[in-house]
């Protein structure tokens, strides 16, 4: 077992990384003079997960049934994890994503029993025909809660525009139709596939102290064998399946997605999300002349917003928010998407952005869940998180070009439209 | 947990301060707190947001942005809160700590200079708003109205408060409706802007390292030039529901939304609502609660199910999505569970989780900036600024005999549907 501590002089940030006996990877993160300490324990299957292969067999998996094991995992025999917790005063939670499901807790006491539930629970599921089955009423209506939300929905319309193949495509939850061939046997085959100790990891930030993390870790986790695991993703063509999708929904405010697909042949490098940090901020916030302008011609409001979107197989960047004409938009950021790639970047302009994405980045680190759940995400995509702030620090203007070059494909994207 | 220190700057203006320095940020606010009136809550509302889009010395929107950009991407925004039957309109800057800035610049002082100058010091052609300024956020603010209906929760709820208080001030939107913004004039800004300064109760919030002297100096010396007469600040509150109403609004929808309203006979600042807030706690927030437990897990009827209490305006709302068949099986269900609140069918247990899980709550906003700055800014409308020791002491003192007492005031108002 080793202990390594990675510390960051710039930001006044350190934290401990171990490979413990058992496989798992633990971080955990102090911070000095806080009172609440969150823990995460993550494994690196999420709903893009649906087809795969395990010892020699190949499995494939309903829609949603990543989803439907974090509520399932909740429940034991004896009772759920949640009336566990209940003495603590902690609140727990967990979540699905694309690529990774995550439990949770956020405690200012008794942590020690905190983490034992956490670890306890993951680490024993209990499914039964009758309890997968008394989950299908509330998951169903937590997919038709989001079937209502114009904002999930413009952004799966575009999913589904940009992807001909990849499973990213599909919502998190799934269907009602799906989740109805939802199994125990099913449910037990992913688990024992992807809950593997050596796959996950486990994060501690806030109030922590690694002996202590490791003493109950030593405890409670007996060393696994590894399990021989292939995860499938279909081929995926470079180009959109569709450059325009539209929805009906009762809105009075139009909402806009427009995604950029970029080759996800490959996750991006801290460096590259650095410099597509800074790229997104000097082409569209608030200080940019596009926003500018569309703000002058009336096709944006305060909720306009950009992000990169990325995982295993797919990688697109993302424009949205409300807008009386969302077509007229798409014209104006691609024009000075091209500007830009033809005049390239100006100096002053290049050094604002570059300190306004320092800036937003350190304030991250305030939050001790931002900085757990990020700590889960660089640790399954083999990346670092100290690299990703220095290549924002040492980022120069040619980094920018450069990354400009690469993406943001005028040709290649979808816009998603939802409107009333 | 560093004390809070409060210095009355002027005649109905608080100059709060917390030296923290356990963040990369400061947080800097002023919230300007007048009574919610149909005729003005639009025009105030366009007022933050002229207010913050430019000012005499940034003139220019993007000159604004680039320069917050420059300081290390610092934020500037506005918003509109409802204080029982009053408004706050909220100003609020945060930036990186002085510590953390690349080339010593002085980020704070920087910041509370330009808050106090957004406030005091707008862009006036001829003494009066700008006209293309004003029509800008006009349009943003008429979509910010229009957009609720793009979330169904909010709609929702927005609808049931507007029902059950027709005749109050409590049932106006916060930013009053498209139509109220699309009459307000420049005039009608200029008088807003100025009886904001004269007639608004303003809360001054600084926390971080950095020192707070020069914001604490630019604003005394800006509040004491002034003559001023600080409003009183009032909500009438509605004892008793006189008879149930019920409302219905169908739509293209997947999910129904079940809103209930109840008058909890209970309201601050006048009363203890200690017990009220532990009643609603245990009745309907979180995974512990009855709601969650029997509602959810038992019966399967819905994903979420809360309750929520309005202790300035001593009403108590309840929300969930469901079935549009299960719609009267889920309000009977809440029923029955108030009514085994009212029975005194409550377990020590229920009762102790539930102050335990307040007591980690109120513990972990302390942890972030915003979360300080929120504490207590959310006592404004209780008359008194309690600490969190404090706060924790008054609900572990509640019996559950008060408990009971406080779930027999309730009457049910207005039960509000939305539905397919």
């Amino acid at each position: 077992m080793s202990v390594k501590e990675i510390k960051s002089e710039l930001l006044g940030e350190k934290y401990y990384e171990i490979d413990h006996k058992s496989g798992l990877k633990i971080f955990v993160w102090p911070k000095e003079g806080y009172n609440t300490t969150y823990g995460i324990f993550g494994t690196p299957f999420g709903s893009t997960y649906n087809h795969f292969t395990v010892d020699g067999e190949e499995v494939r998996v309903p829609d949603g049934i990543a989803h439907y094991l974090e509520h399932k995992l909740f429940e034991s025999e004896e009772g759920d994890a949640f009336t566990l917790y209940a003495s603590t005063g902690a609140n727990a939670n967990a979540y699905t994503s694309f690529e990774k499901t995550c439990y949770l807790f956020s405690c200012t006491s008794q942590f020690e029993r905190c983490l034992e539930i956490l670890l306890d629970f993951v680490r024993n599921p209990y499914f039964t025909a009758e309890t997968v089955k008394k989950e299908q009423g509330i998951i169903g209506q937590e997919i038709k809660m989001y079937d209502d939300s114009a904002d999930w929905r413009v952004m799966f319309n575009m999913l589904e525009g940009l992807y001909h193949n990849h499973p990213v495509k599909i919502d998190i939850a799934g269907t009602v139709e799906s989740i109805s061939h939802i199994t125990a046997e099913k449910l037990y085959k992913c688990y024992n596939t992807y809950y593997n100790l050596h796959n996950m990891a486990l994060t501690v930030v806030g109030k922590a102290d690694v002996d202590t993390v490791l003493e109950i870790c030593d405890r409670m986790l007996t060393p696994q064998d590894k399990v021989d695991v292939t995860t499938h993703f279909p081929h995926e063509p470079y180009e959109v399946l569709k450059p325009y999708v539209e929805q009906k929904l009762p809105v009075a405010v139009p909402l806009f997605n427009l995604g950029f697909k970029c080759s996800g042949e490959r996750l991006m490098t801290e460096n590259e999300i650095a410099y597509t940090d800074i790229l997104l901020f000097l082409l569209a916030s608030s200080a940019s002349p596009m926003y500018r302008e569309l703000l002058d011609k009336g096709l944006i409001n305060s909720t306009f917003s950009y992000e990169q979107f990325e995982g295993p197989g797919y990688f697109t960047i993302i424009f949205g928010g409300e807008s009386r004409d969302p077509k007229s938009a798409e014209i104006i950021i691609k024009k000075y998407i091209d500007t830009l790639r033809e005049k390239g970047i100006d100096d002053e302009d290049f050094e604002i952005a570059k300190k306004a994405t320092y800036g937003d980045a350190l304030s991250s680190l305030n939050s001790v869940d931002t900085v757990a759940n990020l700590t889960e995400d660089f640790c399954f995509n083999n990346r670092k998180i100290f690299t990703y702030f220095d290549a924002i620090s040492k980022a120069t203007k040619e980094d920018i070009e450069n990354r400009l070059r690469e993406i943001l494909d005028t040709d290649n994207t979808t816009l998603s439209v939802v409107k009333g | 947990m560093n004390k809070l220190e409060t210095l009355k700057i002027a005649n109905g203006v608080n100059f709060m301060k917390v030296k923290d320095n356990r963040f990369k940020t400061v947080r800097i606010c002023a919230m300007a707190i007048l009574p919610l009136e149909k005729d003005t809550v639009s025009a105030y509302a366009l007022l933050t947001q002229v207010l913050t889009r430019s000012c005499g010395e940034y003139p220019d929107f993007t000159e604004l942005s680039r320069k917050l950009s420059s300081l290390y991407g610092a934020s500037l925004e506005a918003g509109v809160r409802k204080i029982g039957e009053n408004i706050g309109l909220v100003f609020s800057v945060k930036g990186i700590d002085d510590r953390y800035a690349l080339n010593n610049e002085k980020v704070s002082a920087e910041l509370s200079e330009l808050l106090c100058k957004i406030i005091f010091e707008p862009k006036l052609v001829d003494g009066n708003f700008d006209r293309e300024e004003i029509e800008q956020e006009r349009r943003q603010l008429i979509d910010l109205c229009d957009s609720e209906l793009g979330d169904k929760r909010v709609y929702a709820n927005n609808r049931l408060l507007e029902l059950m208080c027709k005749d109050e001030a409590y049932g106006i939107r916060r930013y009053g409706s498209a139509e109220l913004v699309n009459k307000v004039t420049a005039e009608d800004l200029r008088i807003a802007h100025e009886t904001m300064l004269k007639s608004a109760q303003f809360e001054i919030f600084y926390a971080g390292e950095s020192s707070a002297d020069t914001a604490q100096k630019v604003f005394t010396e800006k509040f004491s030039s002034l003559e001023r007469d600080a409003v009183k600040l009032h909500t009438k509150v509605v004892r008793k529901a006189e008879s149930v109403k019920e409302f219905t609004d169908t739509m293209e929808v997947a999910q129904a939304k079940l809103l209930m309203g109840f008058r909890t006979d209970c309201a601050s600042p006048e009363e203890d609502v200690t017990a009220m807030r532990l009643m609603c706690a245990i009745l309907g927030a979180g995974a512990n609660s009855k709601f969650f437990k029997n509602i959810r897990e038992k019966q399967s009827l819905c994903y979420y199910c809360f309750s929520r209490y309005h202790r300035a305006k001593g009403i108590m709302t309840v929300e969930s999505g469901v079935e549009f068949d299960n719609v009267e099986k889920t309000k009977n269900a809440v029923l029955t569970e108030l009514r085994a609140m009212q029975n005194g069918d409550i377990t020590d247990d229920e009762i102790n989780f539930a102050k335990l899980s307040v007591a980690n709550d109120f513990v972990t906003v302390f942890d972030s900036v915003a979360g300080i700055q929120e504490w207590y800014l959310s006592q404004i409308g209780d008359g008194k600024l309690l600490s969190v020791e404090e706060a924790t002491a008054e609900f572990n003192a509640v019996t559950k005999e008060q408990i009971v007492a406080a779930a027999n005031k309730l009457t049910l108002d207005t039960v509000y549907v939305l539905r397919g």
